[in-house]
């Protein structure tokens, strides 16, 4: 275990953990007070001497480093991988997009495998930091078995850089009992936060989804940078903070408790919300809002390049993938991984809207994430 | 509250027998521990009185009854004939000096000393103020010292700002808590002379706390003596010395052979008594005092004298025969420790001077201590204290 | 060989030499630099001259504006509370409870600031004192997410840093300096004001200037009990930097939040010259 200048003590650490593993606290939150950026180890492998050592091949090496999101594995598939390639995990968890690419922008990251966002991919090949995958490493990746929707970002120029990992959506969880009903509208979130919703509403401290949302109330496009729309979305957002209850991605607790009434929220947490307080829904924005879908890469920098393909081929194999999936919640492109999974979860709404409710939501786009008018928007949003 | 300005003229101030402040019967206890026990004396106007003794005697105790810092678990304490038992220290017309100045280091000299004038309500006018510094500080010597900051004070000169911070109040009483324990030997004395002259120019009640013997007896006009909580005797530095009433006080002031004796007969102020080698001597005895009975003797050591063995005496002079065992020459007297036949260890002091004319004596020399009649004194039958 | 004593003072400073000059030294020279650069197109620093960043720094005026209030209000308000604490610690209590409740003053410390402000995000929270509050007829009062929340939460996380530099100042303070000055004519209110504040102001200075800069740079409670609506300088800073990755407007909000500090040190130092009135007192800090 790493212990590189954490601000946060490891009891203190642990016990945010277990809240979060509870589902009371959003990965981004979490990342944001324990550990801002600072990479956390969270599988226990500093003592390699211990591990099962058989059938281990020379060329994988004995680890490999993985930076990914808080809570969005299996660990006992990392045991499994371990045993049978004699090469244990180290898992960093982040918790932006942001921070992982700040962090390989600074170089010498350390990192094998890392789990980027559709949208900030094509960052990274601009920047010339991951380079297109050797896919015949990875031959459980399947391309026909995947959902086009979420693996067309992981190519650029026609070269594969990233392989779909899993995909989700930010959409609207509402406390029907306070609301009265489903909210399922930008333009009731919005207005009714002004108005019947004062002071019980959230919205994300993540500039991508409180703008994109505030664009597409206007009928904009969720990734727009264009400075007429963001000028109407800073409007908007400047004349509602009063009036919110809080800027915060941390909005489980708030809603938990009854304080806040409706929010911005992301697939798992409606799910985990809703699992517990069955009048929590969740609802996308019918007049859009975000889908977005992670994937696996490897940064050129790799210390262990041949044990990182070893590690998505393996996270990529279907059994594999569907344990995973059990495990986190969250949705999976592919369709040989589905095949295995259970009915009831394939039939939740949350976690797989119909079509419909999905068409109008759009992918966050790469100029999204990096434009620099896009986060003093935010900034200036937050400092108001 | 106010500090009744007192009149800096001496004459109106000292009237004999006039008391300033008086225990009546003052008992202190903390926990377990008395550490005053029926104090009982009158402290007379324009007097300088200490309380001498041990650590732990409770002669600090009593000064800090008196200042207000302690209440009397028992008994009064009256100043100017009120009782000022429940009276805090800031409302009693008295000042002290303490033991290590306890000034204040935040302020400077004059601040230090115009402190107490700035209590007064209503207010006094800053130049009164200013001057009445200025004058205290004149009168210690440290005219020039008002704006320097206290640390940059030698321990004399901080006694010094410590005193003017008291008497600028002109208190009725100033109270000094071993003023002088934190000087070196030299300014010890310089001060104390000092402090004797400001007492008389200033004709202010002072009490002095103390250890130092030599330093009560050098200044006071009287002296308590204390020990484990009570008053053993209070006098002047000559009663105490030449009638101490007790073995306690005896030792304490001075240096005393006590002896142990057969008291047979008492007439007037002079005693017959029997010394435990049968030999009879002729000790003074006090007012009232009733034999036959057991007593003890206080002598001291220069009024006894050392003749050669066989030796003609002097008419009504005792002789006891005795044997050198040290001597040591102390320039202005040589000290002699004998041992008395029958008796025991004893101390002779023969002036320089006599050993001059008389010739001195060896060690392990066999000789006669001369003990003239009516010195040594016969203590107090009642006096057990220590 | 002999080596003088000037060699060896030399000797034993370049440690600490060396400390400040790569831990401290180093990366102020990296922030200075950074801020007169720009923000390159996928974030992060572009090398370049512009005094642009500066030029933008009153786009975080809230910022400036709620941490310059809210700092000398929390530490005012920590003052407040510490002061009666601290002298009732180290002058009333009885010798033998003093460890245990010195003990219970850093109790808290013991578990991450983290934790405890999360704790009060409970008890301010809706069902928490508000609901309480309902329960008098007080209805509908928000109290979290709220600049109070936040100065109560960085009253109660920085108290302790107030308490003890205060507490050591009276620990030390010659009680007889207040006997004498009963004996000159004191009441006991009136000696607090004239030796016992006064020779205790190196600790309140202290305490203030330890709490008022750390505050200066605080950010996790103003994230945590305000809700993201009570924004500090510190939180602009860990925004720029780590979500719009606008390391060269971070770095110039950092350097006037620096030069703010140093003028705060500036003030401090010569109010503690005022007050460190004996030699021995003016070196707490």
């Amino acid at each position: 275990m790493t212990d590189d200048s954490k601000p946060i003590s490891r009891k203190a650490f642990i016990e945010e953990l277990r809240r979060y593993q509870k589902g009371s606290v959003t990965r981004r939150h979490f990342l944001g007070v324990t550990g801002l950026g600072t990479a956390m180890a969270v599988m226990g492998g500093s003592m390699p001497a211990l591990l099962p050592g058989r059938a281990r091949a020379a060329d994988l090496g004995n680890r490999v480093v993985l930076a990914t999101w808080p809570n969005y594995h299996d660990p006992a598939n990392f045991d499994d991988f371990a045993d049978k390639f004699g090469v244990y995990t180290q898992v960093n968890v982040f918790g932006s997009n942001e921070e992982m690419l700040a962090k390989i922008q600074a170089g010498g990251s350390g990192w094998d495998v890392f789990v980027p966002t559709n949208y900030a991919i094509q960052t990274y090949v601009d920047a010339d930091l991951i380079e297109p995958l050797d896919l015949s490493k990875i031959p459980n990746y399947d391309p026909a078995s995947f959902d086009p929707r979420f693996a067309v970002a992981g190519t650029i120029d026609g070269k594969v850089y990233a392989v779909p990992k899993n995909w989700g959506t930010t959409g609207i969880a509402f406390n029907s009992k306070k609301t009265g009903g489903v909210v399922d509208s930008w333009k009731t979130f919005f207005d009714g936060a002004r108005d019947q919703f004062d002071g019980r509403v959230m919205v994300h401290d993540y500039q991508l989804t409180t703008i994109g949302n505030a664009l597409v109330y206007f009928g904009h496009s969720f990734n727009s940078v264009d400075p007429s729309d963001l000028a109407d979305a800073e409007k908007l957002l400047l004349d509602v903070k009063p009036h919110l209850y809080a800027i915060s991605s941390d909005y489980q607790p708030a809603m938990r408790n009854g304080d806040a009434w409706l929010t911005m929220c992301w697939t798992g947490d409606g799910k985990q919300m809703h699992t517990d307080m069955p009048e929590i829904g969740f609802a996308l924005g019918k007049e859009g809002g975000e889908i977005w879908s992670d994937y696996y890469a490897i940064p050129k920098d790799a210390p262990h390049r041949e044990a990182a393909y070893a590690l998505i081929n393996f996270l990529l194999d279907p059994q594999v993938n569907a344990k995973e999936a059990l495990a986190h919640g969250y949705p999976v492109a592919d369709k040989r991984v589905n095949d295995l999974l259970p009915e009831e979860l394939l039939d939740d709404p949350i976690l797989y809207p119909a079509a419909e409710a999905l068409a109008p939501l759009e992918f966050g786009a790469a100029v999204t994430l990096t434009d620099p008018n896009r986060a003093e928007l935010m900034a200036r949003f937050k400092s108001a | 509250m106010t500090k009744e300005p007192l009149s800096t003229d001496a004459t109106t101030q000292v009237r004999a027998g006039d008391t300033i402040a008086e225990f009546v019967s003052t008992s202190k206890q903390y926990g377990a521990v008395l550490a005053a026990d029926r104090l009982s004396l009158r402290i007379r106007r324009g007097e300088f009185l200490s309380f001498l003794g041990p650590s732990g005697c409770g002669k600090t105790t009593a000064l800090r009854m008196l200042a207000g810092f302690e209440s009397p678990t028992d008994g009064g304490v009256l100043i100017d004939r009120k009782d000022v038992s429940k009276v805090p220290a800031y409302k009693r017309p008295v000042n002290m000096v303490f033991q290590q100045y306890a000034l204040f280091p935040h302020m400077t000299v004059a601040q230090n000393v115009g402190y107490g004038l700035r209590q007064q309500r209503p207010r006094m006018p800053k130049a009164e103020i200013a001057a009445k510094v200025q004058k205290a500080l004149a009168t210690v010597r440290l005219e020039a010292f008002g704006p320097r900051r206290i640390w940059e004070m030698s321990g004399g000169q901080q006694q010094r700002v410590a005193l003017a911070r008291a008497i600028v109040n002109e208190p009725k009483i100033l109270l000094l808590d071993e003023p002088m324990a934190a000087l070196d030997a030299k300014l010890r004395s310089e001060m104390q002379h000092e402090l004797l002259a400001l007492q008389r120019s200033l004709g202010i009640t002072f009490v002095l706390v103390t250890h130092d013997q030599e330093e009560a007896l050098a200044m006071s006009d009287r002296i308590c003596i204390m020990g484990k909580g009570r008053i053993a005797q209070v006098g002047t530095p000559q009663d105490l010395y030449d009638r101490p009433r007790s073995r306690y006080v005896a030792d304490f002031v001075g240096k005393a052979n006590i002896l142990e004796a057969q008291l047979t007969r008492v007439q007037g102020d002079t005693g017959t008594a029997t010394l435990a080698n049968g030999i009879a001597v002729h000790p003074q005895v006090f007012a009232g005092d009733t034999a036959p009975r057991k007593a003890e003797i206080a002598i001291r050591p220069e009024v006894l004298s050392l003749a050669a063995a066989g030796a003609p005496l002097p008419e009504g002079t005792a002789a006891l025969p005795a044997r050198i065992t040290h001597r040591t020459f102390l320039g202005d007297h040589t000290e002699y420790l004998l041992v008395a036949e029958g008796i025991g260890p004893l101390q002779v002091n023969v002036p320089r001077q006599a050993e001059r004319v008389l010739g001195g004596h060896d060690v392990e020399a066999m000789v006669q201590i001369l003990w003239p009649a009516g010195t040594g004194l016969v203590l107090a039958a009642e006096a057990t204290t220590a | 060989m002999a080596i003088t004593r000037r060699q060896a003072r030399a000797l034993l400073l370049t440690p600490a030499g060396l400390w400040y000059a790569a831990l401290l030294l180093l990366p102020l020279a990296v922030v200075l630099i950074f801020s007169f650069g720009e923000r390159s197109p996928i974030g992060g620093y572009a090398p370049g001259f512009t005094l642009e960043q500066y030029a933008n720094l009153p786009s975080r005026f809230a910022a400036f504006r709620n941490t310059l209030t809210l700092a000398p209000l929390g530490t005012v308000a920590a003052l407040l509370i510490a002061y009666p604490l601290a002298y009732f610690l180290a002058l009333r209590v009885d010798p033998k409870w003093k460890t245990l409740l010195l003990v219970l003053v850093i109790v808290p410390f013991w578990t991450s600031i983290l934790i405890r402000s999360y704790a009060w995000i409970f008890l301010l929270g809706g069902k928490g004192i508000p609901a309480l509050l309902a329960q008098f007829g007080l209805e509908d009062i928000r109290l979290l997410n709220t600049p109070f929340a936040v100065l109560l939460g960085i009253v109660y996380g920085y108290l302790p840093l107030m308490v003890f530099p205060i507490y050591v100042a009276l620990e030390k303070l010659d009680k007889r300096l207040l006997e004498a000055a009963a004996d000159l004519g004191t009441p006991p209110w009136r000696s607090f004001l004239q030796i016992t504040l006064p020779l205790s102001m190196p600790g309140v200075l202290t305490g203030s200037m330890l709490v008022f800069i750390l505050l200066m740079g605080e950010f996790l409670i103003p994230s945590i009990l305000g809700g993201g609506k009570v924004f500090f300088i510190g939180n602009a800073m860990v925004d720029l930097f780590l979500q719009s990755r606008n390391w060269a407007f971070g770095s110039a909000v950092a350097v006037a939040l620096v030069v703010i500090m140093l003028i705060t040190v500036a003030i401090y130092s010569r109010l503690i010259k005022r007050f460190g009135a004996s030699r021995d007192d003016v070196g707490l800090m």
